[in-house]
Protein backbone atom coordinates (compact mmCIF):
# COMPACT_ATOMS: atom_id res chain seq x y z
CA UNK A 1 0.00 0.00 0.00
CA UNK A 2 1.83 3.08 -1.22
CA UNK A 3 -0.60 5.72 -0.07
CA UNK A 4 -3.44 5.58 2.41
CA UNK A 5 -7.00 5.65 1.08
CA UNK A 6 -7.91 8.48 3.39
CA UNK A 7 -5.51 10.85 5.00
CA UNK A 8 -6.46 13.73 7.23
CA UNK A 9 -3.86 16.16 8.42
CA UNK A 10 -4.00 19.02 10.93
CA UNK A 11 -7.73 19.53 10.46
CA UNK A 12 -9.26 22.57 12.10
CA UNK A 13 -12.93 23.44 12.25
CA UNK A 14 -14.69 26.15 14.21
CA UNK A 15 -18.24 27.24 14.53
CA UNK A 16 -17.94 30.92 15.33
CA UNK A 17 -15.50 31.18 18.20
CA UNK A 18 -16.10 27.56 19.21
CA UNK A 19 -13.27 25.38 17.93
CA UNK A 20 -14.67 21.89 17.35
CA UNK A 21 -11.65 20.23 15.74
CA UNK A 22 -8.23 21.37 16.87
CA UNK A 23 -5.72 19.84 14.52
CA UNK A 24 -6.88 16.29 13.87
CA UNK A 25 -4.80 13.81 11.88
CA UNK A 26 -5.89 10.36 10.77
CA UNK A 27 -5.01 7.80 8.12
CA UNK A 28 -6.98 4.87 6.81
CA UNK A 29 -5.91 2.16 4.40
CA UNK A 30 -8.23 0.32 2.12
CA UNK A 31 -10.25 -2.24 4.08
CA UNK A 32 -9.74 -0.49 7.42
CA UNK A 33 -12.65 -0.17 9.77
CA UNK A 34 -11.99 2.81 12.02
CA UNK A 35 -14.38 3.55 14.87
CA UNK A 36 -14.45 7.04 16.33
CA UNK A 37 -15.49 7.21 19.96
CA UNK A 38 -15.60 10.09 22.35
CA UNK A 39 -17.92 12.15 24.52
CA UNK A 40 -20.76 14.06 22.97
CA UNK A 41 -19.52 17.34 21.57
CA UNK A 42 -16.01 15.98 21.05
CA UNK A 43 -16.18 16.61 17.27
CA UNK A 44 -16.69 13.05 16.01
CA UNK A 45 -19.60 13.78 13.71
CA UNK A 46 -18.02 17.00 12.51
CA UNK A 47 -14.87 15.11 11.55
CA UNK A 48 -16.94 12.58 9.65
CA UNK A 49 -18.92 15.25 7.81
CA UNK A 50 -15.75 17.05 6.76
CA UNK A 51 -14.69 13.95 4.81
CA UNK A 52 -17.61 14.24 2.34
CA UNK A 53 -17.79 18.00 2.74
CA UNK A 54 -21.24 18.21 4.22
CA UNK A 55 -19.24 20.42 6.55
CA UNK A 56 -16.48 22.68 5.22
CA UNK A 57 -13.20 22.82 7.09
CA UNK A 58 -11.32 25.93 8.18
CA UNK A 59 -7.81 24.61 7.61
CA UNK A 60 -5.85 21.42 7.15
CA UNK A 61 -5.77 18.72 4.50
CA UNK A 62 -7.96 15.80 3.61
CA UNK A 63 -7.01 13.51 0.76
CA UNK A 64 -8.91 10.57 -0.64
CA UNK A 65 -6.84 8.25 -2.79
CA UNK A 66 -4.27 10.99 -3.01
CA UNK A 67 -6.81 13.48 -4.34
CA UNK A 68 -7.35 16.72 -2.48
CA UNK A 69 -10.82 16.71 -0.93
CA UNK A 70 -11.19 20.24 0.35
CA UNK A 71 -9.61 22.29 -2.45
CA UNK A 72 -11.59 24.98 -4.22
CA UNK A 73 -11.23 23.10 -7.51
CA UNK A 74 -12.44 19.77 -6.14
CA UNK A 75 -15.74 18.68 -7.64
CA UNK A 76 -17.71 17.91 -4.53
CA UNK A 77 -20.16 15.65 -6.38
CA UNK A 78 -17.31 13.59 -7.84
CA UNK A 79 -15.94 13.25 -4.31
CA UNK A 80 -19.30 12.13 -2.94
CA UNK A 81 -19.56 9.38 -5.54
CA UNK A 82 -16.56 7.86 -3.75
CA UNK A 83 -17.79 8.43 -0.22
CA UNK A 84 -21.11 7.01 0.97
CA UNK A 85 -22.82 8.14 4.13
CA UNK A 86 -25.23 6.57 6.59
CA UNK A 87 -27.07 8.99 8.86
CA UNK A 88 -28.13 8.80 12.46
CA UNK A 89 -31.70 9.78 11.53
CA UNK A 90 -31.72 7.58 8.42
CA UNK A 91 -32.97 10.41 6.16
CA UNK A 92 -34.52 8.00 3.71
CA UNK A 93 -36.31 9.76 0.87
CA UNK A 94 -39.85 9.79 2.25
CA UNK A 95 -41.70 9.72 -1.06
CA UNK A 96 -39.80 6.75 -2.47
CA UNK A 97 -39.98 3.03 -1.78
CA UNK A 98 -37.01 1.19 -0.31
CA UNK A 99 -35.92 0.10 -3.78
CA UNK A 100 -36.37 3.59 -5.22
CA UNK A 101 -34.32 5.00 -2.35
CA UNK A 102 -31.51 2.70 -3.33
CA UNK A 103 -31.74 3.30 -7.09
CA UNK A 104 -32.19 7.09 -7.14
CA UNK A 105 -28.48 7.88 -6.89
CA UNK A 106 -27.36 5.31 -9.47
CA UNK A 107 -30.06 6.48 -11.90
CA UNK A 108 -29.73 10.24 -11.51
CA UNK A 109 -26.06 10.55 -10.67
CA UNK A 110 -24.32 7.55 -12.22
CA UNK A 111 -26.62 7.54 -15.23
CA UNK A 112 -27.53 3.86 -14.94
CA UNK A 113 -30.61 2.81 -16.85
CA UNK A 114 -33.64 1.91 -14.77
CA UNK A 115 -33.49 -1.85 -15.29
CA UNK A 116 -29.81 -2.15 -14.36
CA UNK A 117 -30.24 0.12 -11.36
CA UNK A 118 -33.17 -1.96 -10.13
CA UNK A 119 -31.33 -5.20 -10.52
CA UNK A 120 -28.35 -3.83 -8.64
CA UNK A 121 -30.68 -2.24 -6.08
CA UNK A 122 -32.35 -5.57 -5.36
CA UNK A 123 -28.93 -7.12 -4.84
CA UNK A 124 -28.07 -4.42 -2.32
CA UNK A 125 -31.40 -4.81 -0.53
CA UNK A 126 -30.77 -8.53 -0.38
CA UNK A 127 -27.35 -7.83 1.07
CA UNK A 128 -29.00 -6.03 4.00
CA UNK A 129 -31.75 -8.64 4.23
CA UNK A 130 -34.60 -6.47 2.98
CA UNK A 131 -35.46 -7.75 -0.47
CA UNK A 132 -39.02 -8.45 0.68
CA UNK A 133 -39.46 -4.82 1.73
CA UNK A 134 -38.36 -3.45 -1.66
CA UNK A 135 -41.74 -1.86 -2.32
CA UNK A 136 -42.35 -0.53 1.18
CA UNK A 137 -42.17 3.16 1.94
CA UNK A 138 -39.87 4.40 4.73
CA UNK A 139 -42.81 5.12 7.03
CA UNK A 140 -43.81 1.47 6.79
CA UNK A 141 -40.41 0.20 7.98
CA UNK A 142 -39.04 -0.24 11.49
CA UNK A 143 -36.05 1.84 12.55
CA UNK A 144 -33.66 -1.04 12.02
CA UNK A 145 -35.07 -1.70 8.57
CA UNK A 146 -34.82 1.98 7.67
CA UNK A 147 -31.18 2.07 8.65
CA UNK A 148 -30.48 -1.05 6.62
CA UNK A 149 -32.09 0.62 3.59
CA UNK A 150 -29.87 3.61 4.38
CA UNK A 151 -26.85 1.34 4.20
CA UNK A 152 -28.05 -0.24 0.94
CA UNK A 153 -28.57 3.25 -0.51
CA UNK A 154 -24.97 4.15 0.31
CA UNK A 155 -23.64 0.84 -1.03
CA UNK A 156 -25.50 1.27 -4.31
CA UNK A 157 -23.14 4.06 -5.30
CA UNK A 158 -20.26 1.61 -4.95
CA UNK A 159 -18.17 4.02 -2.87
CA UNK A 160 -14.56 3.54 -1.82
CA UNK A 161 -15.30 4.65 1.69
CA UNK A 162 -18.45 4.44 3.81
CA UNK A 163 -19.11 6.94 6.59
CA UNK A 164 -21.46 5.99 9.42
CA UNK A 165 -22.69 8.81 11.65
CA UNK A 166 -23.99 7.15 14.82
CA UNK A 167 -25.98 4.63 12.80
CA UNK A 168 -27.60 2.95 15.78
CA UNK A 169 -28.19 5.80 18.23
CA UNK A 170 -31.72 6.56 17.02
CA UNK A 171 -32.75 2.92 17.28
CA UNK A 172 -34.67 1.10 19.97
CA UNK A 173 -32.22 -1.22 21.75
CA UNK A 174 -33.76 -4.39 20.34
CA UNK A 175 -33.21 -3.13 16.77
CA UNK A 176 -29.51 -2.31 17.16
CA UNK A 177 -28.39 -5.88 16.57
CA UNK A 178 -29.72 -6.22 13.02
CA UNK A 179 -27.90 -3.07 11.92
CA UNK A 180 -24.66 -4.02 13.67
CA UNK A 181 -24.83 -7.42 12.01
CA UNK A 182 -25.05 -5.84 8.54
CA UNK A 183 -22.15 -3.51 9.36
CA UNK A 184 -20.09 -6.43 10.57
CA UNK A 185 -20.76 -8.27 7.29
CA UNK A 186 -19.59 -5.23 5.34
CA UNK A 187 -16.44 -5.02 7.42
CA UNK A 188 -15.77 -8.69 6.77
CA UNK A 189 -16.16 -8.08 3.04
CA UNK A 190 -13.32 -5.60 3.23
CA UNK A 191 -15.33 -2.41 2.80
CA UNK A 192 -13.51 0.60 4.18
CA UNK A 193 -15.59 2.16 6.93
CA UNK A 194 -15.22 5.20 9.14
CA UNK A 195 -17.77 4.83 11.91
CA UNK A 196 -18.87 7.16 14.67
CA UNK A 197 -20.46 4.83 17.19
CA UNK A 198 -20.47 3.76 20.79
CA UNK A 199 -21.59 0.28 19.83
CA UNK A 200 -18.83 -1.51 21.72
CA UNK A 201 -19.94 -4.84 20.41
CA UNK A 202 -19.23 -3.67 16.85
CA UNK A 203 -16.06 -1.85 17.83
CA UNK A 204 -14.59 -4.91 19.53
CA UNK A 205 -15.55 -7.41 16.87
CA UNK A 206 -15.15 -5.53 13.61
CA UNK A 207 -12.90 -2.51 14.05
CA UNK A 208 -9.32 -2.49 12.91
CA UNK A 209 -8.71 0.80 14.71
CA UNK A 210 -10.31 2.76 17.49
CA UNK A 211 -9.84 6.51 17.69
CA UNK A 212 -10.71 8.31 20.90
CA UNK A 213 -11.58 11.93 20.31
CA UNK A 214 -12.07 14.44 23.10
CA UNK A 215 -12.36 18.23 22.95
CA UNK A 216 -11.53 18.32 19.26
CA UNK A 217 -8.30 16.33 19.59
CA UNK A 218 -7.36 12.74 19.02
CA UNK A 219 -6.35 11.55 22.46
CA UNK A 220 -5.60 7.99 21.57
CA UNK A 221 -5.52 5.81 18.50
CA UNK A 222 -4.90 2.08 18.34
CA UNK A 223 -6.24 -1.38 17.65
CA UNK A 224 -9.33 -2.24 19.73
CA UNK A 225 -7.70 -4.78 22.03
CA UNK A 226 -4.98 -2.31 23.00
CA UNK A 227 -7.22 0.72 23.37
CA UNK A 228 -9.93 -1.10 25.29
CA UNK A 229 -7.66 -3.25 27.50
CA UNK A 230 -4.73 -0.93 28.06
CA UNK A 231 -5.57 2.65 27.31
CA UNK A 232 -2.53 4.83 27.79
CA UNK A 233 -4.29 8.12 28.37
CA UNK A 234 -6.21 8.81 31.54
CA UNK A 235 -9.00 10.53 29.62
CA UNK A 236 -9.54 7.41 27.53
CA UNK A 237 -9.70 5.26 30.62
CA UNK A 238 -12.25 7.54 32.27
CA UNK A 239 -14.40 7.66 29.17
CA UNK A 240 -14.34 3.88 28.74
CA UNK A 241 -15.26 3.23 32.34
CA UNK A 242 -18.22 5.62 32.03
CA UNK A 243 -19.25 3.80 28.87
CA UNK A 244 -19.00 0.41 30.57
CA UNK A 245 -21.02 1.63 33.52
CA UNK A 246 -23.66 2.87 31.11
CA UNK A 247 -23.69 -0.40 29.15
CA UNK A 248 -24.22 -2.39 32.34
CA UNK A 249 -27.13 -0.27 33.48
CA UNK A 250 -28.67 -0.09 30.01
CA UNK B 1 -89.52 36.49 -1.06
CA UNK B 2 -90.70 32.90 -1.10
CA UNK B 3 -93.17 33.82 -3.78
CA UNK B 4 -90.43 35.32 -5.90
CA UNK B 5 -88.47 32.07 -5.78
CA UNK B 6 -91.42 30.19 -7.15
CA UNK B 7 -91.81 32.32 -10.27
CA UNK B 8 -92.02 29.51 -12.80
CA UNK B 9 -91.70 31.89 -15.69
CA UNK B 10 -88.43 33.25 -14.33
CA UNK B 11 -86.94 29.78 -13.96
CA UNK B 12 -88.11 28.93 -17.47
CA UNK B 13 -86.32 32.08 -18.61
CA UNK B 14 -83.11 30.79 -16.98
CA UNK B 15 -83.58 27.40 -18.62
CA UNK B 16 -84.21 29.01 -22.00
CA UNK B 17 -80.94 30.90 -21.68
CA UNK B 18 -78.92 28.00 -20.33
CA UNK B 19 -76.88 27.95 -23.51
CA UNK B 20 -75.71 31.51 -22.90
CA UNK B 21 -74.90 30.79 -19.28
CA UNK B 22 -72.94 27.72 -20.30
CA UNK B 23 -71.01 29.86 -22.75
CA UNK B 24 -70.17 32.22 -19.87
CA UNK B 25 -69.19 29.19 -17.79
CA UNK B 26 -66.76 28.11 -20.50
CA UNK B 27 -65.13 31.55 -20.42
CA UNK B 28 -64.93 31.39 -16.62
CA UNK B 29 -63.27 27.99 -16.79
CA UNK B 30 -60.81 29.18 -19.44
CA UNK B 31 -59.96 32.27 -17.40
CA UNK B 32 -59.50 30.19 -14.26
CA UNK B 33 -57.30 27.59 -15.92
CA UNK B 34 -55.15 30.22 -17.65
CA UNK B 35 -54.77 32.25 -14.45
CA UNK B 36 -53.99 29.26 -12.23
CA UNK B 37 -51.48 28.08 -14.81
CA UNK B 38 -49.77 31.47 -14.97
CA UNK B 39 -49.90 31.61 -11.18
CA UNK B 40 -48.18 28.23 -10.95
CA UNK B 41 -45.55 28.94 -13.58
CA UNK B 42 -44.60 32.18 -11.84
CA UNK B 43 -45.50 31.29 -8.25
CA UNK B 44 -43.64 28.00 -7.95
CA UNK B 45 -40.24 29.40 -8.95
CA UNK B 46 -40.96 32.46 -6.82
CA UNK B 47 -41.56 30.26 -3.78
CA UNK B 48 -38.41 28.27 -4.56
CA UNK B 49 -36.37 31.47 -4.86
CA UNK B 50 -37.67 32.62 -1.48
CA UNK B 51 -36.40 29.39 0.05
CA UNK B 52 -33.26 28.61 -1.97
CA UNK B 53 -32.35 31.83 -3.76
CA UNK B 54 -29.66 34.33 -2.89
CA UNK B 55 -30.58 36.81 -0.22
CA UNK B 56 -31.06 39.56 -2.79
CA UNK B 57 -33.24 37.51 -5.10
CA UNK B 58 -35.39 36.19 -2.31
CA UNK B 59 -35.89 39.65 -0.83
CA UNK B 60 -36.92 41.03 -4.23
CA UNK B 61 -39.42 38.23 -4.78
CA UNK B 62 -40.78 38.68 -1.29
CA UNK B 63 -41.28 42.42 -1.77
CA UNK B 64 -43.09 42.01 -5.09
CA UNK B 65 -45.29 39.42 -3.39
CA UNK B 66 -46.12 41.75 -0.53
CA UNK B 67 -47.22 44.46 -2.97
CA UNK B 68 -49.33 42.07 -5.06
CA UNK B 69 -50.97 40.52 -2.03
CA UNK B 70 -51.64 43.95 -0.59
CA UNK B 71 -53.47 45.30 -3.63
CA UNK B 72 -57.15 44.56 -4.29
CA UNK B 73 -57.62 42.44 -7.40
CA UNK B 74 -60.09 44.97 -8.78
CA UNK B 75 -57.40 47.63 -8.56
CA UNK B 76 -54.81 45.38 -10.22
CA UNK B 77 -57.18 44.71 -13.12
CA UNK B 78 -57.99 48.39 -13.57
CA UNK B 79 -54.35 49.43 -13.44
CA UNK B 80 -53.39 46.82 -16.03
CA UNK B 81 -56.34 47.50 -18.35
CA UNK B 82 -57.07 51.21 -18.09
CA UNK B 83 -53.81 52.45 -16.62
CA UNK B 84 -51.09 50.49 -18.38
CA UNK B 85 -53.15 49.00 -21.23
CA UNK B 86 -50.95 45.91 -21.15
CA UNK B 87 -53.15 44.24 -23.73
CA UNK B 88 -56.09 45.28 -25.86
CA UNK B 89 -57.66 41.93 -25.01
CA UNK B 90 -59.69 42.04 -21.82
CA UNK B 91 -59.26 38.28 -21.46
CA UNK B 92 -55.47 38.50 -21.62
CA UNK B 93 -55.44 41.41 -19.18
CA UNK B 94 -57.68 39.58 -16.72
CA UNK B 95 -55.50 36.47 -17.01
CA UNK B 96 -52.38 38.49 -16.22
CA UNK B 97 -54.05 40.21 -13.27
CA UNK B 98 -55.53 37.03 -11.80
CA UNK B 99 -52.38 35.06 -12.65
CA UNK B 100 -49.96 37.47 -10.99
CA UNK B 101 -52.12 37.84 -7.93
CA UNK B 102 -52.40 34.05 -7.74
CA UNK B 103 -48.63 33.71 -8.22
CA UNK B 104 -48.14 35.89 -5.16
CA UNK B 105 -50.32 33.55 -3.12
CA UNK B 106 -49.12 30.31 -4.70
CA UNK B 107 -45.52 31.30 -3.97
CA UNK B 108 -46.40 31.28 -0.28
CA UNK B 109 -48.07 27.87 -0.54
CA UNK B 110 -44.96 26.41 -2.16
CA UNK B 111 -42.54 28.28 0.09
CA UNK B 112 -44.21 26.79 3.14
CA UNK B 113 -44.30 23.32 1.60
CA UNK B 114 -40.62 23.44 0.59
CA UNK B 115 -39.62 24.64 4.05
CA UNK B 116 -41.61 21.87 5.68
CA UNK B 117 -39.44 19.16 4.11
CA UNK B 118 -36.79 18.09 6.61
CA UNK B 119 -33.26 19.36 5.90
CA UNK B 120 -32.00 15.81 6.30
CA UNK B 121 -33.70 14.94 3.00
CA UNK B 122 -31.63 17.48 1.10
CA UNK B 123 -28.49 16.44 2.95
CA UNK B 124 -29.02 12.75 2.18
CA UNK B 125 -29.54 13.57 -1.49
CA UNK B 126 -26.33 15.63 -1.55
CA UNK B 127 -24.54 12.73 0.14
CA UNK B 128 -25.39 10.46 -2.81
CA UNK B 129 -23.62 13.00 -4.99
CA UNK B 130 -26.60 14.88 -6.36
CA UNK B 131 -26.07 18.53 -7.13
CA UNK B 132 -28.11 20.97 -5.07
CA UNK B 133 -30.48 21.47 -7.98
CA UNK B 134 -30.93 17.71 -8.56
CA UNK B 135 -31.46 17.15 -4.85
CA UNK B 136 -34.15 19.82 -4.69
CA UNK B 137 -35.78 18.62 -7.89
CA UNK B 138 -35.79 14.87 -7.22
CA UNK B 139 -36.14 14.76 -3.46
CA UNK B 140 -37.53 17.97 -1.97
CA UNK B 141 -39.95 19.13 -4.68
CA UNK B 142 -41.88 15.85 -5.02
CA UNK B 143 -42.54 15.90 -1.28
CA UNK B 144 -43.34 19.60 -1.21
CA UNK B 145 -45.84 19.33 -4.07
CA UNK B 146 -47.75 16.65 -2.20
CA UNK B 147 -47.94 18.88 0.86
CA UNK B 148 -49.11 21.89 -1.13
CA UNK B 149 -52.37 20.32 -2.35
CA UNK B 150 -54.62 21.63 0.46
CA UNK B 151 -53.32 25.17 0.06
CA UNK B 152 -53.62 24.87 -3.68
CA UNK B 153 -57.26 23.77 -3.39
CA UNK B 154 -58.00 26.96 -1.50
CA UNK B 155 -56.21 29.07 -4.04
CA UNK B 156 -58.06 27.41 -6.89
CA UNK B 157 -61.39 28.15 -5.27
CA UNK B 158 -60.46 31.78 -4.74
CA UNK B 159 -59.25 32.30 -8.32
CA UNK B 160 -62.34 30.62 -9.77
CA UNK B 161 -64.68 32.91 -7.89
CA UNK B 162 -62.54 35.99 -8.42
CA UNK B 163 -62.76 35.60 -12.19
CA UNK B 164 -66.15 37.27 -11.68
CA UNK B 165 -64.31 40.53 -11.00
CA UNK B 166 -63.38 40.54 -14.70
CA UNK B 167 -66.94 41.79 -15.22
CA UNK B 168 -65.55 45.32 -14.82
CA UNK B 169 -63.60 45.10 -18.05
CA UNK B 170 -66.44 43.46 -19.89
CA UNK B 171 -65.36 39.88 -20.36
CA UNK B 172 -68.25 37.56 -21.20
CA UNK B 173 -67.58 35.23 -18.29
CA UNK B 174 -70.28 33.61 -16.20
CA UNK B 175 -71.31 36.55 -14.03
CA UNK B 176 -71.27 39.00 -16.94
CA UNK B 177 -73.45 36.65 -18.95
CA UNK B 178 -75.93 36.46 -16.09
CA UNK B 179 -75.90 40.21 -15.60
CA UNK B 180 -76.52 40.82 -19.30
CA UNK B 181 -79.47 38.45 -19.28
CA UNK B 182 -81.16 40.27 -16.48
CA UNK B 183 -80.43 43.72 -17.84
CA UNK B 184 -81.73 42.61 -21.21
CA UNK B 185 -85.34 43.00 -20.20
CA UNK B 186 -86.62 40.13 -18.02
CA UNK B 187 -85.69 42.00 -14.85
CA UNK B 188 -87.93 39.89 -12.62
CA UNK B 189 -85.59 36.93 -13.17
CA UNK B 190 -82.65 38.57 -11.38
CA UNK B 191 -82.76 36.31 -8.33
CA UNK B 192 -83.17 33.15 -10.40
CA UNK B 193 -80.31 34.12 -12.70
CA UNK B 194 -77.89 34.87 -9.90
CA UNK B 195 -78.88 31.73 -8.03
CA UNK B 196 -78.18 29.71 -11.17
CA UNK B 197 -74.83 31.48 -11.55
CA UNK B 198 -73.96 30.72 -7.92
CA UNK B 199 -74.85 27.10 -8.42
CA UNK B 200 -72.46 26.86 -11.36
CA UNK B 201 -69.63 28.37 -9.29
CA UNK B 202 -70.40 25.93 -6.52
CA UNK B 203 -70.46 22.90 -8.78
CA UNK B 204 -67.14 23.90 -10.39
CA UNK B 205 -65.49 24.49 -7.03
CA UNK B 206 -66.81 21.30 -5.54
CA UNK B 207 -65.90 19.14 -8.52
CA UNK B 208 -62.37 20.52 -8.72
CA UNK B 209 -61.73 20.12 -5.03
CA UNK B 210 -62.89 16.54 -5.19
CA UNK B 211 -60.67 15.88 -8.20
CA UNK B 212 -57.68 17.35 -6.39
CA UNK B 213 -58.51 15.14 -3.39
CA UNK B 214 -58.41 12.15 -5.70
CA UNK B 215 -55.12 13.26 -7.22
CA UNK B 216 -53.68 13.77 -3.75
CA UNK B 217 -54.82 10.30 -2.63
CA UNK B 218 -53.36 8.75 -5.75
CA UNK B 219 -49.92 10.21 -5.12
CA UNK B 220 -50.06 9.90 -1.35
CA UNK B 221 -47.21 8.09 0.39
CA UNK B 222 -47.36 6.75 3.93
CA UNK B 223 -46.48 9.46 6.43
CA UNK B 224 -44.13 9.09 9.34
CA UNK B 225 -40.47 9.34 10.19
CA UNK B 226 -37.93 8.57 7.54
Amino acid sequence: MTQPLLSIDDLHKSYGSEEVLEGVGLEMDQGDVTVLIGPSGSGKSTLLRCVNRLTEINSGQIALDGQDVTGANTDVNELRKQVGMVFQDFNLFAHLTALENVTLGPKKVLGMDAADAEEAGRTHLEQVGLLEQADSYPAELSGGQKQRVGIARALAMDPELLLFDEPTSALDPELVGEVVEVMRDLAAEGITMLVVSHEMDFARSAASDIVFLDDGEIVEHGPPEQLFQNPTAERTEQFLSRLHAHEETA
Amino acid sequence: MAATLLQTADWLFVIDNLGLLLGGTAVTIALTVASIFLGFVVGFPAGAIEVYGSERASRLVEQVGVVLRGTPLLVIIMILYFGLSVSSSAFVTATIALGLRSAAYQSQIFRGALQSVDDGQLEAARAVAMSRFEAIRHVVVPQALRRSVPGFQNEFTIVLKDTSIAIVIGIGELLTTGQNLYEGGQSTAALEIFLAVSLVYFVLTFATNRSLDRLSDYYAVPEGTT
